[in-house]
């Protein structure tokens, strides 16, 4: 909930965090994601909201009954503060391209950062959905033999997206061993 | 969720057309030529498209009526009357093994250069081909019926399976061995060259005893003692006690609630009981760079792991363990989903029950250098007593020199032990009661197993760790 910060690609690091939460500020340099991503989940939240609430109208219309009014007021503030949320998370996602691994970073309320080493790649996943794709969007996942390990960057342009992944591919191949 | 790492088998259909009937036992439908062996060699029937044991469907037959009698329940023979019941369960296990007959007709497995075939299926016809260097483990398995007809089951472990891929259900014993041997000759990870002597060696059957340098053999009467120090062998009499007061309470002694109640309560007995027939006579043995695992008193199995393939290694102290000094040991191999169902069929148990010192000389056999009583662990910082008010002190990590060690557990206590060169990737995590207390969790993924996790770390030792851990993961693939 900062100023606007310019969209696209940033040149500097972001300063949504600062200090101790930002792990070797001087040897990573960050990407963050596409702004429109804000967009792509609004429109998704809007839309199960406005099915939920139209669910909770009727019952509410036929019944009378006020508890489905209280269970929509309460639908109405989760759906503002998951605006919210939506609008910082997307700002905070980053990822990083080292020279050993690829650093991806999200998450609020919990923090993630992933460390995954391009010589454990195992395939490489690019997808859009139709919303994405209507915003110029596409995501980039990295799947390694460990089921845990999550790197996944969404909200990439499909140009970027298409680098991220040749180059990924390049590098999981120069350095590859399987297990 | 775990997505296949690659392309495992065909879909549907295969690379065969579906119409013609399936190739008659022992013509190879590949030309001799695409073979990398000498055509002299080639009688070896290990190369031709092979089935399986003529016995195989019965066994299944039989394995099924278990299932139904124990589907068809209690409650049904006091509904339906025994006769009605028996009928039921002889129409049904008639129907498995009339199956079982029509799908071992269609199965078959064929080595084929650096691959195992297995050709299965009537009407959804499939080949599957699984690369061998990819092998993980290779483990026979005999169960109690195959044991008197002299059966054995192959079951083959490759990374990206959400289960045992191909298990081949039933061999002879010595078929299966020399399969096995073949199959770990092609697998290792450099066999590229000359097979040549492996496969004089291959058709020689084998004893079911691990060759190799034998590494330690467990006392089956510590086994029987340790599985009577877990809750379930203590807690049971306490149950029998409160059952037979509600009995003796309400004076009702029907069949089917007597039954019923035996029946829950071999259920709760089953996994200590089922420890103690698992582990008998639990063997472990090095044969060059693997380790041979056999145990089993009803159900024999014979383990194969190559050591390479060890992704991580457990050590657990169970609470009325303690008293007795006793540690368990186990592994863990790529291939195994962490969630499945089955967990009798993951080869993870290393020693099943043993003290310090043994402990101690089997982990530095499986991980050179590594003593399991001097790893360096340190603690938490003080603060992390808020979200851990008892475990603290017992929470611990550590970078040792090949390995990165993980310490948790207030009443099981566990140790986990990832070698740097099986890292697959590495997290920090920290939730929001972490973030007020500026602490972080960092995980070490593997591909097989939970992986280990460093939990509540000061945050700026958590980011050291992590940039540690990727950089020894780094350096040490490069150095194998």
């Amino acid at each position: 909930m900062s100023g606007d910060e310019s969209v696209g690609p940033a040149s500097a690091p972001p300063v949504a965090q600062a200090g101790p939460l930002e792990p070797w500020p001087d040897t990573v340099r960050w990407q963050s994601i596409s702004t429109d991503l804000i967009w792509v989940e609004l429109l998704r939240l809007s839309v199960t909201v406005a099915v939920v609430s139209l669910a909770l109208g009727v019952g509410w219309a036929v019944t009378g009954t006020w508890l489905f009014g209280v269970a929509l007021g309460a639908l109405l503030l989760l759906a503002g503060w998951r605006a919210v949320a939506i609008v910082r998370a997307v700002r905070a996602w980053g990822y990083a391209e080292r020279e050993n691994d690829l650093l991806v970073r999200h998450g609020l309320l919990v923090r993630r950062l992933s460390i995954v080493p391009y010589s454990r790649m195992q395939f490489v996943d690019v997808s859009a959905g139709p919303l994405e794709r209507a915003f110029d969007l596409a995501t980039v996942q990295l799947h390694t033999a460990a089921a845990a390990s999550d790197a996944r960057v969404p909200g990439l342009r499909p140009a970027e997206a298409s680098r991220l992944r040749d180059r990924l591919t390049a590098l999981g191949e120069d350095q590859a061993e399987g297990l | 969720m775990p997505p296949p790492a690659y392309p495992l088998g065909y879909p549907s259909g295969g690379p065969y057309p579906p119409g013609p009937p399936p190739y008659p036992p022992g013509s190879p439908p590949y030309p001799p030529g695409s073979l990398p062996y000498p055509p002299g060699s080639l009688p070896d029937p290990l190369h031709a498209r092979q089935r399986l044991h003529p016995l195989s469907p019965a066994l299944h037959g039989a394995k099924s009526l278990v299932v139904v009698i124990a589907g068809l329940s209690w409650s049904t023979l006091s509904r339906v009357g025994f006769g009605w019941f028996v009928a039921m369960v002889i129409v049904i296990a008639l129907g498995a093994t009339v199956l079982s007959v029509v799908s071992w007709y269609n199965t078959g497995y064929q080595v084929v250069g650096r691959e195992l075939r297995i050709h299965e299926g009537l009407l959804w016809r499939r080949t599957r081909a699984i690369p061998l260097e990819r092998l993980q483990a290779v483990e026979v398995v005999r169960p109690l019926l195959a044991q008197l007809t002299g059966l054995a089951e192959l079951r083959l472990e490759v990374v990206g399976g959400g289960k045992t891929e191909a298990p081949l259900a039933f061999l002879g014993v010595a078929e299966a061995s020399a399969l096995r041997r073949r199959l770990l000759s092609l697998a290792g990870p450099r066999t590229v060259s000359a097979p040549g002597p492996q496969l004089a060696a291959a058709p020689a059957a084998e004893p079911p005893v691990p060759p190799g340098r034998p590494l330690h053999a467990v006392d089956n009467r510590d086994l029987l003692i340790s599985q009577l120090l877990t809750p379930q062998a203590f807690l049971l009499p306490f149950g029998v006690v409160f059952v037979a007061g509600q009995f003796l309470s309400e004076g009702s002694w029907s069949f089917v609630a007597v039954a019923s109640t035996l029946t829950a309560m071999a259920g709760i007995l089953l996994q200590p009981v089922r420890r103690v027939l698992d582990d008998w006579r639990f063997q472990l043995a090095r044969d060059e760079d693997r380790l041979r695992i056999r145990n089993g008193l009803l159900e024999t199995r014979v383990q194969t792991v190559p050591l390479h393939r060890v992704q991580t290694v457990g050590v657990t102290w169970p609470l009325l363990w303690r008293v007795k000094g006793w540690l368990r040991l186990r592994l863990e191999v790529a291939g195994y989903a962490a969630g499945e169902a089955d967990q009798r069929n993951r080869p993870d148990r290393l020693l099943p029950v043993g003290d310090l010192a043994t402990g101690e000389a089997i982990v530095a056999e499986v991980l050179p250098g590594v003593a399991l009583s001097s790893l360096p662990l340190s603690p938490p910082p003080l603060r992390a007593r808020w979200v851990n008010p008892l475990s603290r002190e017992v929470l611990g990590a550590g970078l040792a020199e090949e390995v990165f060690v993980v310490r948790s557990g207030l009443l099981t206590r566990q140790l986990t032990i990832v070698p740097y060169a099986r890292l697959q990737s590495v997290r920090v995590v920290q939730g929001p009661v972490q973030r007020l207390l500026g602490l972080a969790t960092v995980h070490a993924d593997t591909a097989g197993g939970a992986g280990a996790a460093a939990v509540d770390r000061d945050l700026a030792e958590a980011w050291a760790l992590a940039a540690e851990l990727s950089h020894r993961g780094h350096t040490a693939r490069r150095t194998p």
